[in-house]
């Protein structure tokens, strides 16, 4: 490319309907009018749950007082509020935007809503390394993630792979995915009849995505783990829009389709795998919250934070309800999300127009 | 007269690989045993400790891996045939995390803990699970294609498996006795399971070969099958309910057990042609032969302890699912 004597000049872009351009001193970025605002909806609703999550629970809590511990004023609640259930709820938000913008790139490039972790095998296989290193002893949170990343990606290599034949067809890589998926949830069964039973107990719980007993020992981490792809999930959000062009303009435009789609299944794999590893495969977030804040902000392409946003208030309400719903019995929360994602996904399956591709739009 | 006895000749040494893998399963494993030994242990009786190993473990883990062998296959090859659809396999779709349902309920709830007692609710598990997965594939535009049936098979497994896990979550005591089943084995199995199994295995069967011919109509189309007088949706009731009485029987027998239901159907097609009375026949005796090779192979890849026969089906199976996806576009 770089022997090409005069690059291509730089197109000024038109400004495409429904955007606004925001000017911060020498930039200048687009901005989807809808998403600004749905995403500004999302957040309130998000502020809002989170607040009644501090506050209901086995005892109620005084909202003042809930945001009084949130804000570092000394409390009668500090205990209940501060120690228990806000460490828990930032696992819970930290999760939940990790698997909707995981979700979102995967979608994006599979051009499927099909294609989700969950689906494909990525988090089986995070989980599979993951059960299967405590089952031999390592409860370490300062290993397990690794291992969890290692597994995901592990999975991902091995459906592109097989999947890969001159192209990668949808229908054949969603096959494909579920083929492994299944191998390697009964991997991790069998790691499971190995340990004893408390380890199996705690694998099983861990296994449907719990947030229980989790504190900052999991949430801090993980919350670095996120600022260090922060720049990467910037770049992915600018990339997506490149990928969505057909091969031939991509290539006419100068744009790299097969790095950057690797580049963005790279990163999605990654936040799916970190996610899991701290919460467990929480069932359908991936494949939920892309396709809600698509369909809420009406763009072409899955909007990254909406779907982080609507990843993590499906995360903190499923998880609210969880602890509730059969109190004093707690419930994985990836029980209530599957209770809602199951139904879902059939319902995408029923209306799918393009059988064809096994996909929908 | 050349086609029978060519199929015959393939049957004969299908069966002969049976009984090959019948020998090994009897003389391999922790405590290697010459076959001379084994045939002397069953013939003869005798009370040597070898003897006592054959007669007491692995006949009865023989016997249970050749019923459940033939029915996740048969189950296999009449899904295949009545959704028109090369990967319908009980485990896909979800008919086996059914039954699992079906029998967890029956250990929290029922205070079940024998196999004839919780058989029934693996049945109804099972059957509530194939009418919900074949209703989700079929509804919609298209019908029931390839990737709608495992889509629909995957949304049904992750809902009965977060439904497992609120159960064993809420009834802890449920999770020690679940968990060594629910990951699909022979070994451990009790000896009076080969007494129970029987039945409905006979029942199965019986349901299975009736709809043989329908199942050959229903191959050349729907409205071709009709128009042969066949009446379709007594075929695929009849041959649903069979399938569903052959998963549930396995899957309460030995656990869920991924692919044999998957492999076998395409294997057995591959030797004897497309006909199903010879390609059932033959599936039941090729089904025991990969569960039983699966189990052996168990027992000695890790010794001294055992990787279970429903891990190592699984294993075995995926790259059969990848070469078959691969091979040709699966009607997506």
């Amino acid at each position: 490319m770089s022997s090409v004597p005069c690059a291509p000049r730089r197109i000024r872009p038109i400004r495409p309907v429904g955007y606004a351009v925001v000017r911060v001193g020498r930039a200048a970025f687009l901005l989807h009018r809808r998403a600004a605002l749905v995403a500004l909806g999302l957040g309130v609703l998000l502020a809002a749950s989170c607040l009644a999550y501090l506050c209901v629970g086995e005892s109620y809590v005084q909202p003042v007082e809930a945001l009084k511990v949130v804000l570092g004023q000394p409390s009668a609640d500090e205990l209940v509020v501060g120690t228990l259930r806000e460490p828990r709820m930032v696992v819970g938000l930290l999760v939940g935007a990790a698997f909707g913008v995981a979700g979102g790139l995967i979608q994006t490039v599979a051009r499927n809503p099909l294609a989700s972790p969950d689906i494909i095998g990525i988090s089986h296989g995070a989980s599979a390394l993951t059960v299967g290193a405590m089952t031999f002893g390592v409860t370490s949170y300062a290993v397990l993630p690794y291992l969890s990343v290692i597994g995901g990606i592990a999975a991902a290599a091995l459906v592109y792979v097989f999947a890969w034949r001159g192209g990668l067809h949808a229908a054949r890589f969603v096959l494909i995915g579920i083929g492994f998926a299944i191998a390697l949830r009964s991997v991790t069964t069998l790691f499971m009849t190995k340990g004893d039973y408390l380890v199996a107990q705690q694998a099983q719980i861990w296994m449907t995505g719990s947030l229980n007993g989790r504190g900052w020992a999991e949430a801090d981490p993980l919350a670095l783990t996120l600022l260090v792809l922060l720049p990467c999930v910037f770049w992915a959000a600018r990339a997506q829009r490149s990928v969505a062009l057909d091969d031939d303009t991509a290539t006419a435009l100068g744009v790299r389709l097969g790095r950057v789609r690797l580049g963005l299944v790279l990163l999605g794999v990654v936040l799916a795998s970190v996610a899991t590893s701290a919460a467990g495969p929480v069932d359908f977030v991936a494949l939920l919250a892309p396709q809600i804040a698509r369909r809420m902000t009406r763009t072409a392409q899955i909007p990254l934070l909406c779907s982080a946003l609507m990843g993590a208030l499906i995360v903190v309400l499923a998880d609210l309800l969880a602890r509730r719903l059969f109190s004093p019995t707690e419930l994985p929360v990836g029980v209530l999300t599957a209770a809602v994602g199951a139904p879902y996904l059939i319902w995408l399956i029923v209306r799918s127009r393009s059988v064809r591709n096994g996909g929908t739009s | 007269m050349r086609v029978p006895v060519r199929r015959a000749a393939v049957m004969m040494a299908a069966v002969v690989a049976l009984l090959l893998a019948v020998l090994l399963s009897l003389a391999v494993g922790a405590r290697a045993i010459a076959p001379t030994t084994v045939l002397d242990a069953l013939l003869h009786g005798g009370h040597s400790d070898s003897a006592e190993v054959v007669r007491e473990m692995r006949v009865p883990r023989t016997a249970i891996g050749l019923m459940v062998g033939a029915a996740l296959a048969l189950a296999g090859t009449v899904l295949q045939g009545i959704a028109r659809n090369p990967i319908a396999d009980p485990g896909i779709l979800g008919i086996s995390q059914g039954a699992s349902v079906g029998v967890v309920t029956a250990i929290a709830f029922a205070g079940v803990h024998t196999l004839t007692g919780y058989v029934w609710y693996a049945f109804v598990g099972a059957g509530l699970a194939s009418v919900a997965v074949y209703a989700i594939a079929a509804s919609g535009r298209g019908g029931a294609s390839a990737v709608k049936l495992a889509l629909g098979g995957a949304a049904i497994n992750a809902l009965l498996v977060s439904v497992t896990t609120a159960i064993l979550t809420t009834k802890a005591s449920a999770l020690d006795e679940f968990r060594f089943w629910q990951v699909g084995s022979l070994s451990g199995r009790d000896s009076e399971i080969v007494g129970q199994i029987w039945p409905f295995l006979l029942v199965g069967l019986v349901l299975v070969l009736a709809v043989a011919r329908g199942l050959d109509a229903l191959a050349l189309g729907e409205d071709v099958a009709k128009g042969l007088g066949q009446n379709v949706a007594t075929v695929r009731i009849v041959g649903g309910l069979g399938a569903t009485v052959l998963t549930g029987v396995g899957v309460a027998a030995a656990g869920p057990i991924a692919f044999i239901g998957l492999a076998v159907p395409h294997i057995a097609r591959a030797v004897v042609g497309s006909d199903h009375r010879w390609v059932l026949p033959m599936a039941a005796v090729l089904g025991p032969v990969m569960l039983l090779a699966s189990d052996v192979v168990g027992r000695v890849v890790f010794p001294p302890s055992e990787v279970p026969a429903g891990v190592m089906t699984a294993l075995i199976g995926v790259p059969f699912l990848v070469a078959l996806v691969r091979r040709k576009a699966v009607a997506a």
